[in-house]
């Protein structure tokens, strides 16, 4: 993907940079205001397509489901999600366990393509790109190969997929750049934390970007750092501790995935910022949400796994039924704070807090009795 | 018992070295350097690099290091290597959390437990190197790759936060002269380690093994019970990284900790390039383990791109050996 503004072109090179370009004359705290608001009430199910009878048209259908990693929580749980909900609409899901190594991924696709599989899921950040030929080798056996909770919606997949079930990371980007407009009454002086070898990441840090420029005043500042995944315990922390000393007016760190807060937190503590820099952060992982019940974290935007894994299938199911499907996964995201972080319960669970109407939402469209 | 004036004066003799300007030289450059570096960020950013508050964060921030760090050499000297260092200090970070956060056991108990894994985990390794006569790098190649896996297992792969605060205000809130604690632990292991190598009989008994297995043997040293102590104790201190290493970031993670290894073997090798040249030592790891964090600092704080660190750790590390080796002819080193 090519990125021409300036400030994306910073981020793919892992520069640091202040903020440039327009601002608005004032900040905009009514818009900041009404996004928050908009996101901090519990999610309400709208159907997103027309009904259909699941089980009529998915029998004797299986998928692999193959995610990124077996040992991250969060696609492990989202593959143990649509494993259950397949079994109660009639078909099979078959999560492929790996360790995030691609000559798995590799066996996985030999796999389905020698059991037959109806298609195959590459679940939150399995790259189509390394897979070249087995996705050739398995559309040529009539299987379908799909991905999901990988691109932006604002990013064009890897033409060889059958579809793509994207996330709006930008829309993220946006919310957490209100979030510190808001709190901040517009004097935002952000470290934002990415990983930019994570597919989404420039969309995302350009949504956060994008909207402190458009809707944050003049006196709003940030800086970027990237900190690749394999490396975030050496480079985080201290990235962080250098970008707070050097400017002692830094107020938010923005960790993109909220993993990386458990990294931002010694770099807060040790340079004895912590309670004076806020951290606004996104994935609603539990142990993120219970460092908000601790008080280490201000907010943590979560996605109810439940919800996606139900999203996912929906959108697979209608592809495979022949019926008109999407590409964005309908997934609200929910803000998570001091007043609402113990609805995750204590410790916090992968997917409490969000409410159910999904649940019952999704009976009803696929007609499950 | 006294020493009868002849005895002195023969010891003395023997004792004493002439003064060596290259030698000298060799002991101090990566001194010198780590001085240079300093002064050169502290010229162009003095303003954030030389504040007390960017000094302290950096001796406080990188003491789990040192103590991985530390936690090699001892190994590294009776000429073993022990790769499941990090391995076990994120099983001993996970320990803790598991015991404490989440079954609400006592801090000293889920510690105490830590570091019992931690010299059970030497033992296991002893047992396979000294029993089986396998090499020293297979097995705690092995035992790391198992214990990852212990680890993800009692985790259920996920990062365990809400440790008790006490250990995080012992490992990094509390403070002397502004420095957190965890600098002071550090600096007194790496004392305690120089003191044992320097002024003990098991010190100077884990030397001697080290350069000749053979040759200790048959002056009377119990070779192999000298090696099963290198790695216990080794097994102890990775446990006791993954104790403070939790206290720094008041949670455990199943995968983190496994970064500290490569650093932890680059500070150990460019140690024995400083203060005792070809020796693996406490100071100069320690001054090695600051080097590199002073290096890598000064170049965030310069907004340096991502890799350049990288670049920074490998090439300092080879340049520093390099240049070691020059310094003494390029005489064989005993490191395989």
């Amino acid at each position: 993907m090519k990125h021409k503004a300036p400030l994306a072109i910073s981020c793919a090179l892992g520069i640091g940079f202040a903020a440039s370009g327009v601002h608005a004359a004032a900040p905009d705290l009514d818009a900041a205001k009404a996004l928050v608001a908009e996101h901090s009430v519990l999610p309400n199910f709208t159907p997103p397509g027309a009904p259909f009878d699941a089980h009529a048209c998915m029998a004797g259908k299986k998928i692999l489901t193959m995610p990124v990693s077996s040992a991250n929580p969060f696609t492990k749980n989202i593959a143990i999600a649509m494993t259950g909900v397949a079994k109660q609409i009639g078909f099979e899901v078959k999560e492929w366990e790996n360790q995030a190594r691609p000559t798995q991924w590799v066996q996985g696709m030999e796999y389905a393509i020698n059991n037959k599989f109806d298609a195959v899921d590459l679940l939150g950040g399995v790259n189509p790109a390394v897979l070249g030929p087995q996705i050739a080798e398995a559309k040529k056996a009539g299987i379908k190969v799909f991905t999901s909770h990988l691109y932006d919606t604002i990013q064009t997949p890897d033409p060889s997929v059958t579809l793509s079930m994207r996330v709006p990371y930008h829309e993220v980007g946006a919310l957490l750049a209100s979030w510190v407009t808001m709190k901040t009454g517009g004097h935002v002086n952000a470290v934002i934390v990415g990983s930019d070898e994570i597919i989404p990441t420039a969309p995302f840090v350009k949504g956060i970007t994008d909207t402190l420029t458009k809707i944050c005043g003049p006196d709003c500042k940030f800086t970027y750092i990237n900190a690749p995944v394999p490396e975030w315990s050496t480079k985080i922390q201290s990235g962080v501790q250098s970008a707070l000393i050097t400017d002692p007016t830094i107020n938010y760190v923005i960790p993109i995935y909220d993993s990386m807060s458990q990294f931002v937190v010694p770099a807060l503590t040790i340079t004895g910022r912590k309670g004076k820099v806020k951290i606004a952060t996104f994935n609603g992982t539990p142990f993120v949400i219970d460092m908000i019940q601790k008080g280490d974290v201000e907010m943590d935007i979560g996605e109810s796994l439940g919800w996606i894994a139900r999203s996912i299938l929906d959108g697979y199911m209608r592809d495979m039924c022949g019926l008109k499907t999407y590409t964005t996964l309908y997934v609200p995201f929910y803000i998570f704070d001091s007043s609402n972080a113990k609805n995750a319960g204590t410790p916090a669970d992968y997917d409490r807090g969000y409410g159910d109407n999904h649940v019952s939402g999704y009976n009803t469209l696929w007609e499950l009795k | 018992m006294s020493q009868s004036p002849t005895q002195t004066t023969v010891a003395k003799t023997v004792t004493r070295r002439p003064f060596n300007l290259a030698r000298f030289l060799e002991s101090y450059a990566l001194v010198a350097a780590l001085i240079l570096l300093g002064a050169v960020f502290g010229a162009i950013r003095p303003e954030a690099f030389l504040s007390w508050a960017n000094i302290s964060t950096m001796l406080g921030s990188q003491s789990v290091l040192v103590v991985v760090t530390m936690a090699l050499i001892i190994p590294l000297t009776a000429g073993d290597f022990d790769l499941s260092v990090a391995s076990m200090l994120t099983l001993s970070s996970m320990i803790i959390a598991v015991l404490n956060a989440q079954m609400g056991i006592s801090l000293p108990v889920a510690m105490l437990v830590a570091l019992l894994a931690g010299a059970l985990t030497g033992l296991i390794n002893a047992w396979f190197i000294l029993y089986f006569r396998i090499p020293s790098l297979i097995v705690t190649l092995g035992t790391g790759t198992f214990i990852n896996g212990v680890v993800l297992w009692i985790s259920g792969s996920m990062t365990i936060s809400g440790l008790d605060d006490a250990l995080t205000d012992w490992v990094v809130v509390r403070r002397i002269f502004g420095i957190p604690l965890a600098f002071y632990y550090a600096v007194a292991l790496c004392a305690a380690i120089w003191y044992f190598f320097e002024y003990t009989t098991p010190g100077r008994r884990l030397l001697f093994v080290g350069r000749g297995r053979e040759v200790a043997r048959l002056s009377g040293i119990r070779v192999d019970r000298v090696r099963l102590f290198s790695l216990v104790t080794s097994g102890v201190l990775s446990a006791g990284a993954g104790i403070m290493y939790a206290g720094t970031i008041g949670a455990a993670d199943p995968l983190s900790g496994l970064t500290f290894m490569l650093p932890g073997f680059a500070a150990a090798f460019l140690g024995a390039t400083s203060i005792s040249p070809g020796r693996f030592n406490a100071w100069g790891s320690l001054v090695a383990v600051y080097f590199l964090v002073i290096g890598i600092t000064g170049l965030t704080i310069l907004g340096i791109q991502t890799f350049v660190q990288n670049l920074f750790y490998g090439g300092g590390l080879v340049l520093a050996v390099a240049l070691s080796q020059l310094v003494r002819n390029r005489e064989a080193q005993d490191f395989t």
